[in-house]
């Protein structure tokens, strides 16, 4: 709870029902998805909370954010900013803190059909956005955590890594002018939005050095650097005709496959095979998707139940698999790129298993088309996480996948997590095959410690692989001690990262658990 | 500064034969094709390596003289960026860093050192099958990596995914003599080490929560020194062919363009008047008078690209969509009336060229450039017409994808006339200013203009950058007196 006058002082600001110290809300905002095995490699108790809250703040707009954090820094108290707060990134470090829930921001500020981007506030989800962008044929980069994820978070704080990539790229490098609440309180405004005269969003970067490279990195800065109120990201073109017809009840809609969308599922003989096969295919600038995932995985994004996914086993036999789904504007273009499919599949010796030995439900299409996909993690265990997440050459992240696999096979034979035959990966190219990236999902079981510890386990041994072999920076490479180990073995990058916060956040306010502290341990 | 001291250390680092303090190359290195005056350097460095270059960054903090980093030789250096502010400077001159490092077919990624230029670049790529993502018709004695750091647009907007295209990795030595490697080049691992495990250093973000290439961008060698870098490429097209429509009318061309780049329908997408078009296709004044008086005002080139067995199918596919698409906006273009090969446009879309293409029609030229959105365009363009009485060439080149777009207004001018280099002072200061009242972003500050763009722009901004000067340069021993680090 927060003493009296400083309550009082936060109620002034954003007014007495938008904030709560009390018990169960506190609690409740204590409790998210996956925390308990961070707190397992945090060396804390395993357990599915993370320290309460002082408070919960709901800001309705940037000067409320701003005044917020000017009073934390009036009285030292650490802030945790979270947007449609999915996973342990938005939990606190320390309970000398309060939590910004900005659902009230959930306006899109603008659509810029013209300039092809949209403007929105941090609680506009993917779904919502997406769902207007439609309107004008324009489409947006989704993050593999779905469409009820948040855009703002995702392209200003988090990874972004979607199933779409191939055409829409990655959130942090989709972003243009954005609005910062620094942790000293002032309100950056990046690029053309910084102007005095005639402010716009259309750029990012400059005058000068691009301020983005500090704002984040690979992954974001997960609220240890200010607040992000609002970002314009960029749009794309909707890859077929934006008819969106849902009938029917869930789990399995049935949805009205638009006239130019086709699906391709191909096992390659071996990883070799693999890297070929998706190299060629991105050559050609036609995929809307095209991701490597396991034989499991495949098994898994067909499927709405657990029963059903046993149904699937037979995708289990298949090696180097890959999904490839092709959709088009035109008809024109539709056969184009069917031929160059057609084409590519001799070429490179493959079969399509679509419409020869599997059809898939019609409502396939729709989570293709709308990021959907990887909710099926979800199927089998209720948890999952992804260890690894390096980024660059389809090599690389071939290798760290083979390399991986008998160290999850150690940890199956354990029964700590769940038996994908040690294979679980998602891996999608970026920009036309430009870049990849490369996940391993991990199943387990949230409600029992001991698999909580086996998944904790299994991920610091993966990511300490990762280390030795030079096989590239996880996804999770963030808070202080991660930050140090891993920081002399690349550049010592993590004493610019801890000069950045020292100076832009000199209070340390601004909630370091998942970024890095100005003074080592200052969390 | 003890100056024998300094030399003595300088001599030891890089040998006597690597520097000069002859009075022309101090005299050349003080001036450039700006209208900025230079001071003169103490002296010129020619590093071979990396590590060189750490070590003259050191001592420079030890010592307290400032370092000027200059990627080629070439002579064509028009916004003063690199030109000495202050006493006690010596130039870094990189160009005898000058080996392309790897070229790597598969990842489409190309390793350059600071002083590989276009035309020692291109014509290698070409033969691998690749090609660069290329400014418009760069110089050819210019650097590849300082265009890239410059943030120069590149002439195909659908492959900038991103403003900071087509750079990716880079190796730094930062203003405090540290050596850095950014993105996935970072670690864990040596170069080798990380190439070994199939690494092709083709992730510029990171390494983990910041992405430092990004503030290296844009900064004029104020904050650190890059040494390397790895360059985003693309396939070489066997099949291309070449639109050319005209209009006095710039909405629409504007028009058709957003269509095009929307639906990422053609490659190489440009928009120029008829001054600056025939400046890119005539090599003389004549020539260029001659066929600016016959093209029409306003010129879109586009180009549609095919590659290997299947190149004509794409070509269809194209020419048939967008054709659809002309026909639905009701637009009328007109074909130019004098005879423009495919192979002369081709030329300057996918060739160097000697000397700047902007210089042929008066000899000298000065450039007011910025980036602003696709409905303000037309404003900027009348803004221009009624303060500048005389013609000018203008080039407008859709970037990120078509997010934003670069305009450039070229002023030509006899440079031997001292009456009209003054009005051409006065001009692009004045002009520059109304620009920036009326909305222009400035996002690259040259030397005349950079107090005023930073006046035009918030005092967060301006606090910001400083904070990021003092850590990465703390002494501030680089590039002083550029952008807004000296106020």
């Amino acid at each position: 709870m927060l003493e009296k006058e400083i309550l009082k002082e936060f109620q002034d600001i954003v007014g007495v029902e938008n904030i709560d110290d009390g018990e169960v809300m506190t609690n409740a905002y204590a409790y998210n998805w996956c925390i308990e095995f961070v707190n397992y490699m945090e060396d804390k108790e395993p357990i599915p909370f993370s320290p309460i809250p002082k408070a919960v703040i709901l800001p309705s707009s940037t000067e409320e954010v701003q005044k917020v954090v000017q009073l934390c820094n009036k009285y030292r108290i650490k802030f945790k900013a979270q947007s449609t707060g999915l996973g342990p990134w938005n939990q606190p470090s320390t309970d000398n803190s309060v939590i910004l829930d900005l659902r009230r921001m959930n306006k899109i500020v603008k659509i810029d059909v013209k300039n092809l981007y949209a403007v929105v506030e941090p609680y506009v989800s993917g779904a919502q956005l997406q769902a207007e962008t439609m309107k004008y044929g324009l489409n947006i980069h989704m993050p593999g955590a779905g469409p009820m994820a948040s855009t703002l978070a995702s392209h200003t704080s988090m990874a972004g890594p979607g199933f779409t990539s191939p055409q829409t790229g990655y959130s942090a490098r989709n972003v243009l002018g954005t609005e910062w609440v620094l942790p000293t309180g002032e309100i950056l405004r990046l690029g053309s939005f910084g102007l005095k005269n005639e402010p716009d969003w259309y750029s990012g970067d400059g005058p000068g050095p691009s301020l983005r490279g500090i704002m984040r990195g690979w992954v974001g800065t997960k609220s240890g650097l200010g607040v992000f109120t609002r970002v314009a990201t960029k749009l794309f073109p909707y890859p077929c005709g934006t008819e969106y017809v849902l009938k029917g009840h869930s789990p399995i809609y049935d949805f009205k496959i638009p006239d130019f969308i086709r699906a391709y599922v191909v096992d390659c003989k071996n990883f070799k095979h693999l890297e070929k096969s998706f190299i060629r295919i991105e050559e050609e600038e036609i995929a809307l998707i095209c991701s490597h995932m396991s034989s499991y995985a495949v098994m898994a994004i067909f499927s709405y139940t657990l029963e059903s996914l046993m149904d699937k086993i037979a995708f289990g036999s298949m090696k180097s698999p890959l999904v490839i789904v092709i959709a088009a504007r035109t008809k024109r273009e539709f056969d184009y790129k069917q031929k160059v499919m057609d084409y590519l599949m001799k070429e490179l010796n493959l079969i399509n298993i679509i419409g020869t030995k599997y059809e898939p439900e019609s409502l396939f299409y729709a989570e293709c088309l709308r990021t959907n996909l990887g909710y099926h993690g979800f199927i089998a265990t209720g948890g999952f996480q992804s260890a690894k997440g390096q980024c660059d050459s389809a090599a690389l992240c071939l290798r760290a996948e083979m390399k991986n696999k008998p160290l999850k096979q150690k940890y199956i034979e354990k029964g700590v997590i769940a038996n994908d035959f040690g294979e679980g990966a998602w891996m999608t190219s970026y920009e036309s095959g430009h870049f990849f990236h490369m996940e391993a999902p991990t199943f387990f079981d949230q409600t029992n410690v001991e698999s909580v510890k086996g998944m904790g386990e299994y991920m610091e041994e993966s990511n300490q692989m990762d280390l030795l072999k030079h096989l590239g920076v996880p996804f999770f490479i963030e808070g202080d001690h991660l930050h140090n180990h891993w920081g002399p073995h690349l550049m010592n990058y993590h004493n610019w990262l801890r000069k950045i916060k020292k100076i832009f956040d000199p209070n340390g306010v601004s909630d370091s658990g998942f970024y890095i502290s100005g003074n080592e341990g200052d969390v | 500064m003890n100056n024998d001291n300094f030399l003595q250390n300088l001599t030891k680092i890089c040998g006597s034969q690597n520097i000069s303090q002859d009075p022309k190359d101090l005299k050349d290195y003080s001036k450039d094709l700006s209208f900025l005056k230079g001071k003169s350097p103490l002296c010129i460095v020619w590093p071979s390596k990396s590590q060189d270059v750490t070590k003259i960054v050191k001592l420079a903090n030890n010592l307290k003289f400032f370092v000027i980093p200059v990627s080629s030789d070439s002579k064509f250096k028009h916004h003063g960026d690199s030109l000495p502010k202050k006493d006690n400077c010596i130039i870094l001159n990189l160009s005898r860093m000058n080996k392309v490092l790897s070229i790597d077919r598969k990842n489409r990624v190309v390793m350059v050192e600071p002083g590989v230029t276009f035309d020692q670049l291109v014509p290698i790529l070409k033969k691998k099958g690749l090609r660069l993502l290329l400014p418009l018709n760069p110089t050819a004695s210019r650097s590849v990596l300082s265009t890239a750091l410059e943030r120069e647009p590149i002439t195909i907007p659908k492959y900038h995914w991103d403003s900071s295209d087509p750079l990716l990795c880079t190796e730094i030595v930062f203003g405090t003599g540290d050596l850095f490697r950014t993105g996935t080049a970072a670690g864990p691992g040596t170069i080798k080490q990380q190439q070994k495990m199939g690494q092709a250093q083709v992730n510029p973000m990171g390494p983990t929560q910041f992405s430092p290439f990004r503030v290296i961008q844009g900064a004029q060698g104020s904050l650190g020194v890059v040494t390397w870098v790895t360059l985003k490429l693309e396939l070489l097209p066997s099949t291309q062919k070449v639109y050319h429509f005209q209009s006095d009318n710039i909405q629409d061309i504007l028009d058709l363009q957003y269509e095009l780049l929307k639906y990422r329908l053609c490659d190489e997408l440009v928009i120029l008047n008829n001054i600056n078009l025939a400046c890119l296709l005539k090599q003389n004044q004549q020539e260029i008078s001659e066929l600016v008086r016959t093209l029409e005002k306003w010129n879109l080139i586009y180009i549609i690209s095919g590659r290997g067995p299947l190149a004509k199918d794409r070509i269809s596919y194209l020419e048939g969509d967008i054709d659809e698409i002309i026909a639905e906006l009701g637009l009328n273009f007109s074909e130019p009336n004098v005879e423009i090969s495919d192979k002369e446009i081709l030329h300057f879309l996918n060739e160097p060229c000697g000397k700047p293409w902007r210089m042929r029609l008066k000899g000298a030229y000065q450039d007011i450039l910025f980036l602003t959105s696709f409905e303000k365009i037309p404003k900027f363009i009348s803004l221009m017409e009624a303060n500048y009485e005389k013609e000018f060439g203008v080039y407008i080149q859709p970037i990120n994808q078509g997010t934003s777009y670069h305009v450039e207004f070229d002023l030509h001018y006899e440079p031997e006339n001292d009456n009209v280099v003054k009005t051409i002072k006065e001009k692009i200061l004045d002009i520059g200013n109304r620009l920036m009242d009326s909305g222009a972003f400035f996002s690259r500050p040259y030397g005349i203009w950079a107090k005023d763009v930073f006046s035009h722009h918030s005092a967060e901004t301006i606090d910001a950058l400083k904070k990021v000067k003092k850590i990465f340069d703390p002494n501030n021993v680089l590039n002083p007196g550029v952008l807004c680090f000296d106020d």
